[in-house]
């Protein structure tokens, strides 16, 4: 413990903690802007500077450990107001536009600016400005809103170890871009979406088409269809100001989409139980030695792109089941089609994401049915909950409705798809019986559960030891793959998800609440307790127990692995050569 | 076992003698600046010229390169040292000045006062 | 022409013993020997052998005597100069590495203050050529090391000497060896930061051009010290000759075996490569420069952990600039305690100055601490030329202070310069005269650091682009009166808070100069006057009584401003006119004024 002073008065803390933290503890909170907990630290904005008596300088107290007899002063007037010229300097080179911005009102620097207590400007000048990118399917790059945290390019390479955008230039020209300048559909990028997770403005921003939708449902002639991702409900709630977690809006949300214009609202928990049929029949087809192990899963698109960029290798051990989603799509374009006895062509078909990589998804010809696209529009979390605070719809207080036959009822295996180990948990709630003819009675496996980078359990099915492997985020996944790529033996199956959680920490979900960061921890540990609940509070909570499954395959598509099946909801993926900088460590392979 | 010490103290004795086996016990040696101020300045033309010369048949010259020592202003600098005099400094050497401390300075043994460096 | 060369020790201590009055009683001894055309008397600084003082020192020979009371001198010049023998009773033996840098240049004026550790062996040997190095006791700082010291010796060697950091910021380099040395680690790595960003200074290139193995000497001792086997020479990729020079003397040391695997039979392996940087001036800052060599972006990072703790690759690293490593040999050989009798108190040794500006003399400068700036200037400098007035000096590159007339005997080392509001920074010394604008100098500077700023941190990137931008608005006459004081509140913000040693001097040249030239600030925003001329939005051009209507201005004015009949007085139309200063230069009358 140490002795320490802050603002004259007399603490003890513990060693080894920066300024920052320590400070935190003791109920200050310090101005920041650049320090986000799960990153490294930056030092770069300045604005949690502080006085640390016998130092010339201020100190970034987000870099600099406490030491005994530290005196720290957090609000002398000097202070306040070096901090508050520095966000001064910031909102200065930003542009003047807030109320037509996209983030007004929960945006980090006018959170900042309104606390700096800035009223009028000292220091106004040149604003610097580039064009907008908006190339990528998923993410729009607008540099002129860029503040130079350097968030977006900590998370890029730190946590999803992909390192798709970098510094560029100097000075005052400082720019973050891809490698190159190149646009980002050509660069690297998986389009996971972390980066507008992170961002405290909006310069990084889902690519939307909200205004395209509302289009679309205002033309009678088509049939709406309308999907939901089993994370969208867990954290829909936090765009209306709830705290995450409080609320689990399933069915007020399907009747929300309804009043919004869709004529059908499905699950994607329906197709994520498909999908669970699907690759736990596969496994068990690799385990008898018909193709390659460990397989590893494919629902993350993020994690798709990244494959067919950096793990080429791998791409025989990948699972050949399209994702929940794309299933879904498929089965409303056919299935769906012809019992309504409508041309697949007006039907428009939606997904409700969590994911901005699914929009990148849903462009893929390969995953195209009859040459039109599986799923024509895909909007985030954020997208529909501005779509229904522009409608006027009333989601908090809506009478809930239940999701539409025949592609709505879904097990707690589908639910659960939404926390990282989640396919994981259903694929063996599953594959375990359909092995051993036996249901698996302990189908919570905790093992698989938490957010520890990478998780491993082992489960024996009929006297053989499955050993299985869970990573979430793109850079625990390099971590996990490495261990793959020396040892294949190590692991039968595997579990991927490309954002850091799964999909409740996707890049399209709702920005960070007033007094919480993106990406905070216990923010996505709400998130994956609403979904563990929605599980256990099911009846059915084992995919192939669910009765519209058994269903499809006795009407549509025969069994697992079928024809059918194989012509709708298996794909396969091809090496992509990325173009840009490619991370060291797999260059050197 | 030979010491880092005495093996460094053979390693210069070997090395003086090569120095001296090259002529630098010659009665005249001349130094011409060449760091990249000094070329810059136009040392490479003046080196040439004394090295021409060399090859023309003048001797007794001992000639080497050397780097700056730090009188910007006056570069390119040349210097003559003879063993019991005071060396002498020339400075803004060009290739014309070089061709008089040769004809003037190594040959005949005059001092040209006013190229000097004071 | 004088055939001989009395060097008068001039150092505060020898001072002090008289040396005044033996100068005096020199060249009365002279006269009476009727040899004053003979032989000249020159001033030295202190040559560090204070406890012989006075010193006096003869060339050719270059003998050296010591203790020399005015009784003694018709025997030394009886001895030494007319009948050519040493006079052995006041010779003394100290041999000092520098002492062949005073055989050959002793006699000049210009090197007569100086005191040349570091640059000891520029323009002395061919620096090319291993053999010249070795003759003048090269790598016997090392053997030395590698035969009688263990690593802690040299550290506490190097502490004694009292040398500190010559990259500018002067950190005690003895305490960093031993924080490096004191980590415990597999690997750990020694730098010679070679990345000298000022514009106009040129120490580090000239060290390594005029005498590469220094450095390298100086790294493997570094080296040994905190038990490192890899170094690494960041050195910009502009200078191609001192690359070129640097990879020759790296190769021909491992051909020796002063590099590479058991150097010189000793247990002691290490090695050093050389990466090259791509000219931008924070990569000097010695994060971003360990960045850079990682192969990232060159952005320094908030300290602490200092690179001794956590550095190249994460490892530990001893960085050093390049005048830093040149000293250490001489440490070794000459002692510690011979290297802490230079300077003064809390900076010991040397540093080295690329002066340059409106200076007689420009060219490098290698003094004692302690030196004065009028020395500087005056003794060595040979002050301003065109019988112009003294203005300023700026010291430590293109982010120090200015200087006025007042702060000229400010003593050079760490501590007076900061008093004074300007840095040692790494050696680079402006001098400016009255046709200099201090407004518009502040404006250059800035307009440098402005550029090479990083853009990591906020004050630095945009506060410093503000501060540019006010300074270019007073020097167009937009000036208003607020902008002084947002220029203060804006620069004192930008030293406290930015990130690294850029950002936190960059506004030196801005604050120095509204403290010691407020009147000229004043001038540029009340009466949009530049006294010096320099602001072009702040003058006209006007044509005088003295025009005779020869009509050569008009015709050489590019924008046919000027107007008039031959033989009558011209004009100006100062709408037109862009200030290009064309027929000023044209004029044979002098008859266009600046108004």
């Amino acid at each position: 413990m140490l002795n320490i002073k802050i603002n004259d008065k007399s603490y003890q803390v513990e060693a080894g903690q920066t300024i920052m933290q320590a400070a935190d503890k003791l109920g200050f909170h310090i101005p920041r802007l650049c320090y986000h907990p799960r990153l490294s630290i930056e030092g770069a904005c300045r604005v949690c500077i502080v006085e640390v008596k016998g130092m010339r300088n201020y100190i970034a107290s987000c870099a600099y450990p406490v030491s005994e007899g530290m005196e720290i002063f957090t609000n002398t007037a000097e202070i306040r107001q070096a901090r508050r010229d520095i966000v001064e300097l910031i909102l200065n080179n930003h542009p003047q536009d807030c109320h037509t911005c996209e983030r007004d009102g929960i945006c980090e620097l006018q959170r900042l600016t309104y606390a700096m207590g800035i009223r009028h400007r000292h220091f106004e000048g040149e604003r610097k400005h580039y064009e907008k990118d908006i190339s990528s399917t998923s993410v729009v790059r607008d540099p002129d809103k860029c503040i130079l945290c350097g968030r977006c390019v900590r998370i890029c390479s730190e946590v999803q170890k992909v390192n798709a955008l970098g510094h560029a230039w100097r000075g005052f020209k400082t720019v973050v871009m891809p490698a190159y300048n190149m646009p980002f559909n050509e660069s690297v990028c998986t389009t996971c979406g972390q980066c507008i997770n992170v961002c405290p403005t909006a310069a990084f921003v889902e690519k939307s088409c909200a205004q395209d939708l509302f289009k679309k449902l205002d033309n009678s002639s088509l049939v709406k269809v309308a999907q939901i991702a089993p994370s969208v409900r867990a954290a829909i709630a936090e765009a209306f100001g709830f705290e995450a977690g409080s609320h689990c809006l399933e069915k007020e949300l399907t009747a929300a989409l309804r009043k919004l214009g869709f004529d059908y609202v499905f699950d994607t928990q329906f197709s994520a139980d498909l999908t669970i049929m699907e690759e736990a029949s596969e496994f068990l087809e690799r385990l008898k030695g018909k193709g390659k192990l460990p397989m590893i899963t494919s629902c993350s698109s993020a994690w798709m792109k990244c494959l067919e960029q950096f793990y080429q290798d791998l791409i025989p051990y990948v699972s050949t089941c399209k994702s929940p989603m794309s299933m879904l799509g498929s089965l409303v374009k056919t299935y769906f089609a012809q019992k309504i006895k409508r041309d697949p062509k007006e039907i428009v078909s939606v997904a409700i994401m969590c994911c901005t990589a699914k929009k990148y998804e849903a462009a893929r010809k390969e995953l195209y049915v009859d040459g039109a696209p599986a799923v024509d529009m895909v909007v985030t979390t954020r997208e529909i909950s501005w779509m229904i605070k522009s409608a006027g719809i009333d989601l908090m207080h809506i009478k809930p409705e239940e999701f539409d036959k025949p592609l709505g009822l879904s097990s707690g295996a589908g639910t659960i798809f939404g926390v990282t180990g989640g396919v994981m948990e259903a694929a063996i709630r599953t594959a375990y019986e359909l092995y051993t003819g036996e249901p698996l009675i302990d189908i919570e496996i905790n093992d698989l559960r938490g957010f520890k980078g990478i998780k491993e359990g082992k489960l024996e099915i009929d006297g053989k030891e499955i050993r299985v492997a869970v990573a979430h985020g793109l850079g625990n996944a390099n971590e996990l793959l490495e261990m793959v790529r020396k040892d294949k033996e190590r692991f039968h199956f595997i579990e991927i998800m490309g954002c850091p959680g799964g999909c409740i920490g996707g890049g399209g979900q709702p920005y960070a609440g007033l007094n919480s960061l993106p990406l905070d921890e216990s923010c996505l540990a709400a998130r994956a307790d609403a979904l563990y609940n929605l599980d256990r509070h099911k009846t059915i909570r084992r995919s192939h127990n669910n009765p519209d499954i058994r269903r499809i395959y006795k009407e549509f598509l025969g069994k697992p692995l079928g024809e059918m099946s194989h012509k709708l909801l298996h794909t396969h993926y091809k090496p992509k050569e990325p173009k840009g900088i490619v991370p060291t460590e797999i260059q050197a392979r | 076992m030979v010491t880092p010490l005495e093996l460094v103290k053979k390693k210069r004795a070997e090395a003086i003698n090569r120095i001296i086996s090259k002529g630098y016990l010659s009665s005249k040696r001349v130094y011409v600046g060449m760091a990249t101020c000094e070329i810059a300045a136009g040392s490479k033309e003046v080196m040439e010229v004394f090295v021409n010369a060399i090859k023309k048949g003048l001797a007794g010259v001992y000639l080497s390169q050397k780097g700056c020592a730090g009188r910007c202003n006056l570069e390119p600098t040349v210097e003559v040292v003879e063993e019991g005099k005071i060396p002498i400094k020339y400075g803004k050497v060009t290739p014309q000045k070089a061709q008089g401390i040769i004809e003037r300075h190594l040959k005949n043994g005059e001092v040209i006062k006013e190229w000097m460096i004071e | 022409m004088s055939r001989y060369v009395i060097t008068l020790c001039h150092g505060s201590s020898c001072m002090q013993k008289d040396s005044q009055k033996l100068r005096q009683a020199f060249e009365k001894e002279l006269e009476k020997k009727k040899l004053s055309e003979k032989v000249k008397i020159n001033l030295s600084g202190c040559l560090g052998m204070c406890s012989h003082g006075p010193i006096v020192i003869i060339n050719p020979r270059y003998t050296v005597y010591g203790k020399v009371t005015e009784n003694d001198i018709p025997e030394l010049i009886e001895s030494h100069i007319i009948k050519k023998e040493p006079f052995k009773r006041l010779a003394i033996e100290e041999d000092h590495l520098f002492n062949r840098f005073y055989r050959v240049f002793g006699d000049v004026k210009f090197f007569g203050k100086q005191m040349r550790i570091v640059l000891r062996n520029c323009g002395i040997i061919d620096p090319e050529n291993m053999d010249d190095y070795l003759s003048v006791r090269g790598y016997e700082a090392l053997a030395k090391v590698l035969t009688k010291m263990n690593p802690e010796d040299v550290i506490r060697e190097v502490k004694k000497s009292g040398l500190r950091g010559r990259g500018g910021a002067g950190f005690p380099t003895g305490i960093k060896w031993e924080l490096t040395a004191k980590e415990n680690s597999d690997e750990k790595f020694v730098i010679c930061n070679a990345d000298e960003g000022d514009p106009g200074a040129f120490m580090d290139r000239s060290t390594i051009e005029g005498d590469p193995h220094t450095v390298i000497e100086g790294m493997i001792i570094g080296g040994y010290a905190v038990s490192s086997n890899k170094g690494v020479v960041y050195i910009r990729a502009e200078y191609p000759l001192a690359i070129k020079r640097l990879e020759k003397a790296i190769a021909d040391a491992r051909k020796e075996g002063f590099l590479g695997e058991h150097i010189l039979g000793s247990n002691f392996s290490f090695d050093i490569e050389i990466r090259l940087g791509a000219g931008a001036f924070v990569c000097g800052e010695e994060t971003a420069l360990i960045h850079s060599i990682e192969g990232s972006r060159g952005m320094p990072r908030p300290r602490p952990p200092y690179p001794s703790v956590s550095g190249l690759f994460g490892k530990p690293t001893l960085i050093n600039n390049v005048e830093t490593w040149a000293n250490i040999p001489v440490i070794i050989l000459d002692g510690a305690d011979w290297f802490s009798s230079i300077g003064i108190a809390k900076s010991k040794g040397t540093k080295v100055f690329a002066l340059a500006g409106k200076i007689a003399n420009t060219g490098l400068v290698e003094v004692p601490m302690g030196t004065t700036l009028r020395q500087i200037i005056y003794d060595i400098g040979g002050g301003i030329p065109n019988n112009k007035k003294f203005k300023a000096i700026q010291t430590g590159g293109p982010s120090g202070g200015c200087l006025p007339e007042k702060f000229l005997d400010t003593k050079i080392d760490y501590e007076s310069l900061v008093a004074a509001g300007s840095i040692m920074g790494s050696g680079g010394m402006i001098v400016m005269d009255e046709d200099s604008c201090m407004v518009n100098i502040a404006k250059f500077f800035l307009e440098f650091t402005q550029n090479e700023s990083c853009g990591k941190c906020t004050p630095c990137r945009e506060g410093t682009k503000r501060m540019l931008e006010i300074l270019t608005r007073i020097t167009k006459g937009e000036g208003v009166d607020e902008d002084i004081v947002n220029l203060k509140r804006l620069g004192t913000m930008i030293k406290k808070a930015s990130l690294c040693g850029l950002g936190q001097s960059a506004p030196n040249p801005v604050l120095s100069t509204i403290n010691n030239f407020m009147e000229e600030y004043v001038e540029h925003i009340k009466e949009k006057k530049c006294r010096a001329g320099c602001c072009q939005g702040l003058f006209a051009y006007a044509i005088t009584e003295k025009c005779i209507g020869c009509g050569v201005c008009k015709k050489v004015c590019p924008v046919a401003a000027i107007t008039g009949e031959p033989r009558s007085k011209h004009k100006i139309d100062k709408n037109k006119c862009i200030k290009c200063g064309l027929c000023v230069k044209a004029c044979k009358f002098e008859a266009i004024k600046k108004a």
